[in-house]
This record gives C-alpha cells, sequence and structure tokens, in this order.
C-alpha cells in the first residue's frame, strides 16, 4: 500500500492550515509529486505497548482520519509486531526486504543493555534469538529517518527509572544515530501522525535542542493552560484552579495538550472545563521530558515558587473582573 | 516425521514472549507433544517502585501496560487504601467502575477483532494485515461479516478510550484514579457523554462482536475440544457494588479446580507463591508468597536451565488460569466448557455483562459530589490490592516505609512492591515440581496441519489474550533443530 497523494496532500493540507504552516505546503506538493513515501518499520523495545495503544485513537477531521485510514491509505506500516497480520518468519522476512531499500525506522520502547541486552529479545533469526538491542543498532544506521516514539525510546522514560535495573538507553545513545523525537508518555496520536507524515513527504520538521519537533514541543503546558491565571488549588478536584502548588508540571513541560486535547477533544491530564463540561482536575506528569519520571519524583512534588510572570493570581472572591463578567470561581 | 519451524515472533500480542512447541505424529495424528513459554522481556517494575513516594505507584504502575493502565493504577490505589486502612466514597467506587468497564470494552473488542480474528478471517488486503500465514482461514462465506466489522471493531474500540477520558482524563496514562479516590467530579454534561459513548458500543457488542464470537464458536467447533489447559481457574473479583471492606461485585472471587469444575472455593491470597526454578531469578527466592517475595535477576546465560523472565504463580502449587472465562465461571455465568472458544465466548458475553451494568452505574452517579481525599499510608504497613485486568487476575502487594531521596520530606515511600500480572499466570513456565503452565498445558495435544505455518498455536496462545509477544519455536522431540524452514537471511 503506497501513500495516496490525494489523502495525503488533503491531510498535510489541513493539518498545515490548522498549525498556521501555510508555508510549509509548497515544499510539501513538490515532495508528494516526486514520491509515494517510503515504507515503515516499527520496532517494540522494552515497552508497555501504550504508544501503539495511543497511535490507535487517532480522530481527526482531516485524513488519515483514523488508524484504519492512516494504515490503508497513508503509510505502509510493513512491519509492526501488535498489528501485523504476519508472524514468525514470513513477518522477519517483511522486515528484511523493507530493510533491504529505502525505509523510515520507528522504535517505541527504550534499549535494555544489560545482559548484553537479553532482558528483552524481540525475534528470532537462524534459530537465534536477537535482542531489541542488535536489531536498532543493525537497522538505525540504513534508515532514512529514525523516529522514537514515546518517551522510553526518546529518552529512557519510565523503564529507566532509578534504579534503572535493565541499564535502558534511549534509541539514539543505544545506536549513536541522531533521532527525532516524538515523547509522551505515550504520545499523542496527532504528534506520531503529523511527524510520520512530515518524514514521508521528505520534509525534515525544525527540532529544540531535545530533538522534539518545535511545531508541537515549542511551548509549556502551563503557557497554554486555561488555568494558567487561575488560583492556586489546595487538593485535586478542584475544577478549574491552577495545580501547580499540588506537583502540576506543565511549567516546565513542552507539549500542546493543552489547546490540542486527547482522546477525540474530550479531556487530558490537568483537565479543562471545556464546553462538554469535562474536567479531570489532576496533575500534568511531566511526561514529554528527558528525565522523566524521577526529575519529577516524587510525582506530587512542586517545581517550587513559579516566577510572577509566568502565574499571574487572580483571587476570584475579590476579582469584580470576572464577577462581573459572570466567569465561575 | 518431525521437522522444525522457527516462528518468531509470534505477533498480535502484548510484549515480548516465545513459545517453544515440539510436534510429532502421535495416533496418526500432527501435533504438539511439548511446550515452553518464554516471557522474553524483563523490565524490573518491582525495583523500581521501592523507595519511591506511595503516591507515585498509580502512575508508574500504569507503564507496565498500556493496554490495561486502568487495572494497574486501581490495584496500586487499593493497596495504597489498604495499607492505609481506608475505602474510597461512593462517587470514586462507580467512577472508577465506569473506567475500568470503559477499559475492558476497549481491550476485548481490540483483541477479537485486530489480534485474534486475524487467525480465521483473511484480512484487508494491505500492510500491516497482509501477507500472512493463509492456512485454514474463512471456513464459512458467512465469516465475511467478521471481516467488514474489523474495520468498524477500529472505530468502536477508540471510542471507548473516548468514553473513559471523560473522566480518567486521557487514555492510556490517566490521571483521574488515585489513592484515596478519584479527581474528576461527574457533571451532568460529563454522564450525559458517557452515556451517549456506552449506548453506541452496547449497540456494537450486541448486534456485531457478540454474534461474530458466535459464529466463529460455530465454525470453528473443533476448538471447543482443544486448548483446554489445567482447568483449575483463579478470579480475585471486580466491580465492587458497595461500599463495605468487602464488597459485593459484578464478577465474584474465587478459585475452582479441576477435580471439581462446578464448586467455587473461597480464595485466599496466603495460597500463592511464586516458584522460579525455570525463570531467570535467583533459586534463594522460591516459592514465597507475594507479600515477601522478592526479585533478583540473574543472568540468562548463568542459568541455562531456565527459559523465562516470567515467574511461576501456583495456587496451593496448582497453575491456574485467569481471565474472562475463569471470572465468568467462578460467577456461575458461564459454564459451556474451557477452550479456545469457551474464551472467545466467555470474553464475548462478559463484555455485554459489564456495559449493561455500567448503565445501571452511571444513573447512580451524584452530580457534581466530591470523591477524593488524598490518602498518606503510615510507615511500616502492608498493603494488597486485588482487581483484574481485561485478560485476568491482577495483584499488587506492596509494604511501606520511611522516606528516601525520591520520596522526601517525611513522606511514605514503597518499601517492597511485588506484582503477579495475568499472563504471569496464564503463560508461566514449569514449577519446581515440573507442573507446566497453562498455556503450555494448553498447546499439548493441539493438532497442526501445516508445522512450518502452525496457525493452531497462534490460535492457542491467542485465546487467552496474553499481555505479551510470543515466538514460537517448533523443535524435534529430542529438542534438537534439523532444519530451519524459511531461515531469517542477514540484513
Amino acid at each position: 500500500m503506497k501513500v495516496t497523494r490525494r489523502d495525503f496532500f488533503s491531510y498535510c493540507t489541513g493539518a498545515a492550515a490548522t498549525l498556521g504552516l501555510a508555508s510549509t505546503l509548497a515544499p510539501l506538493e513538490k515532495a508528494l509529486a516526486a514520491s509515494s513515501g517510503p515504507p515503515v518499520i516499527w520496532i517494540k523495545g522494552a515497552s508497555c505497548t501504550g504508544c501503539t495503544v495511543s497511535l490507535a485513537n487517532r480522530i481527526s477531521s482531516t485524513a488519515p482520519v483514523d488508524l484504519a485510514d492512516l494504515l490503508i491509505h497513508t503509510i505502509d506500516l510493513v512491519y509492526h509486531p501488535v498489528l501485523m497480520g504476519a508472524a514468525g518468519s514470513l513477518a522477519v522476512q517483511t522486515l528484511q526486504n523493507a530493510a533491504a531499500g529505502k525505509f523510515i525506522l520507528a522504535v517505541e520502547g527504550g534499549i535494555p543493555t544489560l545482559y548484553n541486552g537479553a532482558t528483552c529479545t524481540i525475534y528470532s533469526q537462524n534459530g537465534v534469538d536477537v535482542t531489541a538491542l542488535a536489531a536498532v543498532q543493525q537497522l538505525a544506521p540504513k534508515a532514512a529517518a529514525v523516529l522514537s516514539i514515546g518517551t522510553c525510546a526518546s529518552f529512557g522514560g519510565m523503564g529507566a527509572a532509578a534504579p534503572n535495573p535493565t541499564a535502558i538507553k534511549s534509541l539514539s545513545a543505544a545506536t549513536g544515530v541522531n533521532t527525532i523525537n516524538v515523547p509522551g508518555c505515550p504520545p499523542h496520536p496527532d504528534w506520531i501522525v503529523w511527524t510520520i507524515a512530515q518524514l514521508l513527504a521528505g520534509v525534515t520538521p525544525a527540532l529544540d535542542s531535545n530533538r522534539r519537533p518545535t511545531t508541537l514541543y515549542g511551548q509549556t503546558i502551563h503557557s497554554q493552560c486555561s488555568r494558567r491565571d487561575s488560583n492556586w488549588a489546595t487538593s485535586l478536584a478542584s475544577t478549574g484552579l491552577c495545580n501547580g502548588n499540588l506537583g502540576c508540571k506543565g511549567r516546565q513541560t513542552h507539549a500542546d495538550c493543552p489547546t490540542r486535547q486527547w482522546n477525540n477533544d474530550v479531556n487530558w491530564c490537568v483537565g479543562t472545563v471545556t464546553s462538554n463540561g469535562n474536567g479531570t482536575d489532576s496533575l500534568c506528569q511531566g511526561c514529554t521530558e528527558p528525565g522523566f519520571p524521577d526529575k519529577y519524583a516524587p510525582l506530587f512534588s512542586t517545581l517550587g515558587a513559579t516566577p510572577a510572570s509566568d502565574h499571574k493570581v487572580v483571587d476570584h472572591t475579590t476579582c469584580m473582573t470576572c464577577h462581573t463578567s459572570g466567569r465561575p470561581d | 516425521m518431525a521437522q522444525i519451524t522457527i516462528v518468531d515472533p509470534v505477533t498480535r500480542i502484548e510484549g515480548h514472549m516465545k513459545v517453544q512447541v515440539t510436534i510429532d505424529t502421535v495416533g496418526g495424528k500432527q501435533q504438539v507433544t511439548d511446550a515452553q513459554c518464554t516471557g522474553t522481556q524483563f523490565r524490573g517494575f518491582e525495583k523500581i517502585l521501592a523507595g519511591r513516594d506511595t503516591k507515585d505507584a498509580p502512575y508508574v504502575t500504569q507503564r507496565i501496560c498500556g493496554v490495561c493502565p486502568v487495572s494497574h493504577a486501581t490495584a496500586a490505589s487499593i493497596a495504597l487504601e489498604h495499607a492505609a486502612g481506608v475505602t474510597v466514597p461512593t462517587n470514586a467506587r462507580i467512577l472508577r467502575n465506569l473506567v475500568l468497564g470503559a477499559n475492558f470494552i476497549q481491550s476485548h473488542i481490540l483483541h477479537f477483532y485486530l489480534l485474534a480474528a486475524l487467525d480465521y478471517i483473511t484480512p484487508p488486503a494491505s500492510a500491516p494485515w497482509t501477507p500472512t500465514w493463509n492456512v485454514d482461514l474463512m471456513r464459512s462465506s458467512s465469516m465475511s461479516q467478521i471481516v467488514t466489522n474489523f474495520v468498524t471493531a477500529v472505530t468502536m474500540r477508540r471510542e471507548a478510550h473516548e468514553m473513559a477520558a471523560i473522566f480518567a482524563g486521557r487514555m492510556p496514562g490517566l490521571s483521574g484514579i488515585q489513592a484515596g479516590g478519584f479527581t474528576a467530579k461527574p457533571t451532568s454534561s460529563m454522564i450525559s457523554a458517557f452515556t451517549g459513548y456506552l449506548n453506541t458500543l452496547i449497540n456494537f457488542i450486541n448486534n456485531n462482536y457478540v454474534p461474530d464470537a458466535q459464529l466463529l464458536s460455530n465454525t470453528y467447533s473443533d476448538y471447543h475440544s482443544i486448548g483446554k489447559g489445567p482447568g483449575n481457574l483463579i478470579a480475585y473479583g471486580v466491580f465492587d457494588l458497595d461500599d463495605t471492606a468487602n464488597p459485593a461485585k459484578l464478577l465474584k472471587r474465587g478459585v475452582v479446580y479441576n477435580t471439581a469444575p462446578t464448586s467455587v472455593v473461597t480464595l485466599s491470597t496466603a495460597n500463592i507463591t511464586e516458584m522460579v526454578t525455570n525463570s531467570w531469578y535467583d533459586n534463594s527466592t522460591n516459592n514465597l508468597n507475594p507479600t515477601k517475595g522478592t526479585t533478583i535477576t540473574v543472568d540468562p546465560a548463568t542459568k541455562t536451565t531456565a527459559y523465562s523472565w516470567l515467574k511461576a504463580p501456583r495456587y496451593k502449587n496448582l497453575p491456574c488460569e485467569a481471565g474472562p472465562l475463569a471470572r465468568m465461571w467462578v460467577n456461575g455465568s458461564y459454564r459451556t466448557g474451557i477452550s479456545v472458544m469457551d474464551r472467545h465466548m466467555a470474553r464475548a458475553l462478559e463484555t455485554q455483562k459489564v456495559a449493561d451494568a455500567m448503565l445501571g452505574w452511571l444513573s447512580s452517579l451524584k452530580v457534581g459530589a466530591s470523591e477524593y481525599t488524598p490518602v498518606t499510608a503510615p510507615f511500616s504497613k502492608a498493603g494488597e490490592g486485588l482487581t483484574e485486568a481485561p485478560r485476568g487476575a491482577l495483584g499488587h502487594w506492596l509494604t511501606t516505609a520511611a522516606s528516601t531521596t525520591l520520596a522526601p520530606n517525611g513522606t511514605t515511600a514503597i518499601g517492597n512492591y511485588q506484582i503477579i500480572t495475568p499472563t504471569c499466570w496464564n503463560a508461566s513456565p514449569k514449577d519446581t515440581n515440573g507442573v507446566r503452565g497453562p498455556i503450555e498445558q494448553a498447546l499439548i495435544g493441539t493438532p497442526v496441519s501445516v508445522a512450518a505455518q502452525p496457525v493452531e498455536v497462534l490460535r492457542v496462545v491467542h485465546s487467552f489474550d496474553p499481555c505479551m509477544s510470543c515466538a514460537v519455536h517448533v523443535m524435534r522431540p529430542d529438542g534438537k533443530p534439523v532444519t530451519v524452514i524459511n531461515a531469517q537471511p542477514e540484513f
């Protein structure tokens, strides 16, 4: 299955319009005219499959509208151990055929190095168990682009938390290959789809110092949060209040969750009282950042005093602006 | 004549696992005569949890599994509440049931259509579903209805997650379930949105999923006598129906022995031990109850008699099957048989039962009621959290200790943490007594038509919905490979 140019261009147009990136349309159009995009090989290292489950939650008004559309019309996902029909040698043959040509490598999960990687073997070749470590060291240098899907592949993530029992490394540290990182525990399906779409079109997105696309990870959660200037909450389950003093990591965490929302716009971790009234009133866990989770442990610890520039505390019990405009406290 | 195929990986399973199968001809019929299950991934969550703030446990443990994070967050919360001696408010109990129920629906639909059905149907003609083994597929033209519903199922499982996220925050990786309750306050519009999703899903379950499972069960009726396993069933029970310390449950707790399949025995977790004789853990940790358990790995190269990263949990020294069939059997809701097809039927009927119950729970939610009080367990306490993941009984056991660097400022830290997952029950290796685990036992006797493409082995393994990726090594009776069919070239 090749990229359907019409669908793909439609997606890129929609995405670009949504993100205000009209200037990127011309190169995309040019790339699509020349190529239908290389196949994608998706390898799972030491992972929980949460990234794949999140990808399956893709839903959009623009193509690919969902997982089925993505797989049937947009990307040629030749190898994915959870989704593929083939098993065993047929699966590995498919992987090998794709790896002989131009391909994009996507890796979900960290790369264990304890016992030479023996705590995670992912397939066998000529009767020998192949570790995730050996597999990515073979594949990554040959790939046209290498994607770290999720925080484990990007930075080590939960599996690398102290005492890092299996000596997990990030994909780039394990292979020496520069990766494009799409962190999140899990990452939003739109972040995965957007980044793969860029690469299929031959476009390398602008990256920050942690090699995350700036389009997706350019701003902090806090700076986009509707609770930013609200009163401090003294307990979770405080509708609409800022959880910064309770351990919310939004001030240091880069992602667009507050504006993008999750699961077809129904909610997100901190929770916004949206037009449909949903609100979870919990914490941003800092899951897109290097060092997650230890950098933020305990997860209910606070980041310290919030600079005044970062939070204009409004006391809604006295603020007549809000009261007169009908804003709920 | 026996021949060797190396099939690795077995796909459409969460995680990493391998099953080694011996195939021989017995009584004129080619079949599996021996089997070994190997968990090929170890991440050491129990070690990661030690020393952390107790309140981090629901966040950390959900990362064990992206398919059943709700169950881990629930088990961790229950264990901490048990250690602190508290129960959660009514609304929190109901919200947890609703989010957990939503994830049961998500997981069961995902399993039937996207993971298991491809062992029986000709899949959509594109990657990643094609190519596939083409052995004994589509026995009946009526099975085209399952192919048709395949794409709809992608939508349905996504919507089940959206339904969960209304209260949970996001799925997977939820933030709503915490020790001490549930952070979301339900509003009437949240309840209304949840109800809308649930009615759509109930419609799909009643009109598509259950009929499709029944069709598969009828069409492949020989699989009602394939893949039984030990016949011992274990269920911790799930979906609390009241706020007492020992609540009634929608799906009851209990154990059923193969020797007396109609009598349900009261479960006592004191009877659970984990054996490590054939696992890559230090033998000094053998046969411990999870309240005393510890996790000390050894290099596989130095313990060559072992063959798995999974420990072997046993109940009174017996291997037990966990999962929807065990739950429905213990509950008295499904007792037709124990087999590949009975697992699919029990899973489908359980989905229906849970979804129907959820409608009732929604109507008893109190709008806007507070249901979260942070819990800090005191030092030197023990907690046990028993619940069910979609694929079977899940237990967390912990002790609390004084503060550490990861739990500073007088907060309570986790001392020891032990987790027994449902797949640990089902895919366990041989125990100290040489008794095989449930999937190993279920595989023995399974007929295999084409040894190079043993789809029958996949069907047995997939019926348990293991939370791992499997590899299947098919070996000669003497265990030595003589030929390798479809050897994989270097790349």
